[in-house]
């Protein structure tokens, strides 16, 4: 189908691929004003809520910005963010999470896709079910977990005792060791209803011939699964991989909601402590705020183009 | 006849309506933003005075939120930047900030600075002037369950001070029994898991040099304030606190105590009353507990037995960019009486910076203030502020972090914790 319309698309243009009569002449092309109406809104929103922002983000990293003075301090943010213990305390704990926990996030929701596909039973109940954390708002999860995770009446802890297990019994939120742990599973839960969706959309799509041939030729579950299931889906968890890590990446919501980056620093991210050195540190400069969220910008953008040199493949599947 | 009967009518209505409409358009709207959304009586308090103010100014409206303390503070610090800011607003001492970046406006010539407190505007005075309205002010307490603490076994001393060996007792004992020894929960707030160990330090140290520690001028590692939290280090692996204490809440850490499970004491300040005294169907105390209130265990070889911390906490500011100076000065100047402050006594059973006639007191809870008033008088040298009215920055977030969290839940060592405060507060 995609083959069959390349013709049409080449009639309008010359022998050399170029259009003779040139581009203000097509008559697909919009005017001036029409284009301009249609763009500026949209170009006026971004570069007002997103631009601008980011640059004076920016801008205000070389800038103490104290009540309403302002003065120019140059790379000083900078040099004393290297020696910023708690930054590289959220900076490692957010390299942890960004990396590890959506290997869980995409595990998970392609687990709950194959259950979905093999048909278990109550299969339209569990679909919605499991998708509903997902909906929910990062308070609500946050609130429900932290009851999950309560010491003395949380269900995880009461069903450790009740099963005779009292010595795993812990503060989940409140050990150091436990904290971040926790946390990440929490947004597992969240999320892995979108992976399971996305992963369930990207299974029914896999071509029925190959799976039938598999089929054929005896292949079991496990090598099905292994061998053309997984393989077929890369791409598709790939993609969701580098979206988690990108989400991961700027996380906040839920850590302040459920630890505010304790304890002991054991949860600081990188938003939280740019959060926490803004608006909880007894102070109105937003400079030293703006170099962190600079540097992470950069970060995260870097980590983005490597991820996808790295996982970049230039092997096409056929089939 | 008709006729004109009816446009007479029409005549004195449309007269009405153009005078209503001049009253309106001559009023003059403030905004105002409170803490205390949860706390019923100090919010009745506040609603009565704009109440009042409103009914004897009718040029002036005050459009009035109660806001969580910490959300408050996170909208002011972005409405100041841009001007829109609230006229009136809630503050603490603890946010010298927005008096550093300019956005109060000083209260001198605007409220009568002789019905406050001298401590509590000493807490507000900056280059000589008075920028806030202290409201609320408290001392450091520890309450008591006096029917769990005789259960024990333990005899509370006449002096309602017991020593070091004897709160370790009491502790063990509650152990024993199956009692939390001290309600506290740290999973809000960024101080109560701190209150045992600072107040203690105070009465080591006495007020000289606990002033010191907390400007940074003395180390952790100084052998007095080893000596102190090695003992709280010792309470803390007896099992004092509650194994729920990093992640209890402010509000549940009250339930805690007064309720279920129930603890033998709850060091807390004594704006303690603004929840406990809410009806017991929305997490206040049962009348009939029996509440009691004892001093902080006195030290070993203590400088200060009797210290006591006082502070400033809710106070109201005028935002400098306001454009309701008179309706917004006004409003502060009618609630700084010695009425007001009376009644703020009597109805919210807490300490005011504003003045007040101890005379006129008629208070529901006349007990309570009795014997919260007797205990005041019992401490001989007052210091004032918490630890977080003076650390900053680095050194506060150390604090909540080490001495609010990680100590009281034994996470970390005597030494670790010293260490930790001292890279981030001590300056040598």
């Amino acid at each position: 189908m995609k083959e069959a319309s390349l013709p049409i698309v080449q009639e309008s243009s010359g022998p050399a691929g170029k259009n003779p009569v040139g581009p203000e002449m097509d008559p697909r092309r919009a005017s001036w004003p029409v284009l301009a109406f249609f763009l500026v809104p949209a170009l006026a929103i971004y570069f007002g809520l997103t631009a601008y922002p980011a640059f004076k983000t920016f801008i205000d990293s070389f800038f103490l910005i104290e009540g309403r003075e302002t003065s120019f301090v140059g790379f000083a943010h900078y040099r004393e963010l290297m020696h910023d213990g708690t930054f590289w305390v959220a900076v490692r704990n957010t390299m942890i999470w960004s990396f590890i926990a959506p290997i869980l996030d995409v595990a998970t929701g392609l687990l709950l896709a194959l259950a979905l596909y093999a048909g278990v039973p109550f299969a339209r109940f569990f679909r919605v079910a499991w998708f509903t954390p997902v909906l929910l708002s990062y308070v609500v999860v946050g609130i429900l977990w932290m009851w999950i995770y309560n010491y003395d009446w949380g269900v995880l802890n009461v069903a450790l005792r009740a099963v005779g297990l009292e010595h795993l019994a812990s503060s989940w939120l409140g050990d150091p060791n436990l904290a971040l742990g926790s946390v990440m599973i929490t947004h597992a839960w969240k999320w892995a209803g979108f992976n399971m969706v996305v992963c369930l959309a990207a299974i029914h799509s896999l071509p029925s011939e190959v799976l039938e041939a598999s089929e054929l030729d005896n292949c079991g579950w496990g090598a099905k699964l292994f061998h053309i299931i997984i393989p077929m889906l890369r791409p598709t968890l790939l993609n969701l991989y580098i979206l988690a890590f990108i989400g991961k990446m700027k996380v906040f919501d839920l850590v302040w909601i459920m630890t505010a980056g304790g304890p002991l620093w054991a949860t600081e991210t990188v938003s939280t402590y740019v959060y926490k050195r803004a608006f909880n540190w007894n102070t109105f400069d937003l400079g030293y705020p703006s170099a962190i969220a600079a540097v992470w910008f950069g970060v995260v953008c870097a980590a983005v183009l490597i991820l996808n040199r790295a996982f970049g493949t230039k092997e096409r599947l056929e089939y | 006849m008709k006729k004109a009967r009816l446009g007479f009518a029409c005549a004195a209505l449309a007269f009405a309506l153009a005078l209503s409409g001049q009253a309106a358009a001559q009023s003059t709207q403030i905004t105002m933003w409170s803490n205390w959304p949860d706390e019923p009586a100090k919010r009745d308090w506040v609603s009565a005075r704009v109440s009042e103010f409103e009914a004897a100014n009718k040029q002036c409206t005050v459009k009035l939120n109660f806001i969580p303390k910490a959300d408050l503070y996170t909208q002011a610090k972005s409405a100041v930047r841009t001007g829109q800011a609230p006229d009136i607003f809630y503050m603490e001492p603890d946010q010298p900030e927005f008096l550093a970046g300019g956005y109060l406006d000083p209260l001198d010539g605007i409220v009568d600075l002789a019905n406050l407190e001298p401590w509590a505007k000493a807490a507000w005075t900056s280059r000589g002037k008075v920028f806030g309205l202290p409201v609320e002010a408290y001392t450091v307490e520890m309450y008591y369950n006096k029917d769990l603490v005789k259960q024990v076994g333990v005899t509370v001393p006449a002096s309602n001070q017991m020593s070091q060996a004897e709160f370790t007792e009491l502790v063990k004992k509650g152990v024993a029994s199956g009692i939390t020894p001290v309600a506290q929960g740290v999973g809000d707030r960024p101080f109560p898991g701190a209150f045992l160990l600072y107040e203690s330090l105070l009465r080591k140290l006495g007020p000289e040099d606990y002033g010191k520690l907390l400007e940074g001028k003395i180390s952790y590692s100084d052998k007095r304030i080893v000596d102190v939290m090695t003992w709280v280090k010792s309470l803390v692996d007896i099992g004092a606190y509650p194994k729920s204490i990093s992640t209890l809440k402010l509000g549940e850490s009250h339930f805690y105590f007064y309720q279920k499970p129930g603890a033998l004491v709850f060091p807390i300040p004594s704006w303690f009353s603004g929840r406990a005294f809410a009806p017991p169907a929305n997490g206040g105390m049962p009348a009939d507990f029996p509440l009691g209130i004892m001093h902080f265990p006195k030290m070993d070889e203590g400088k200060c037995p009797d210290c006591k911390t006082l502070a400033v906490a809710g106070s109201y500011v005028l935002f400098s960019g306001s454009k309701n100076k008179p309706c917004a000065g006004a409003l502060l100047k009618s609630m700084a009486t010695v009425e007001n402050g009376t009644k703020w006594m009597e109805q919210v059973s807490l300490q005011t910076g504003i003045r007040s006639d101890p005379a006129k007191i008629k208070s529901q809870r006349a007990d309570y203030f009795a014997e919260l008033t007797k205990r005041n008088q019992e401490a001989k040298t007052v210091f004032f502020g918490t630890p977080l009215f003076h650390y900053r920055g680095k050194c506060a977030d150390a604090f909540s972090q080490v001495m609010n969290s990680a100590f009281p839940t034994g996470l970390v060592s005597v030494k670790e914790a010293a260490d930790k405060m001292d890279a981030a507060c001590f300056k040598g």
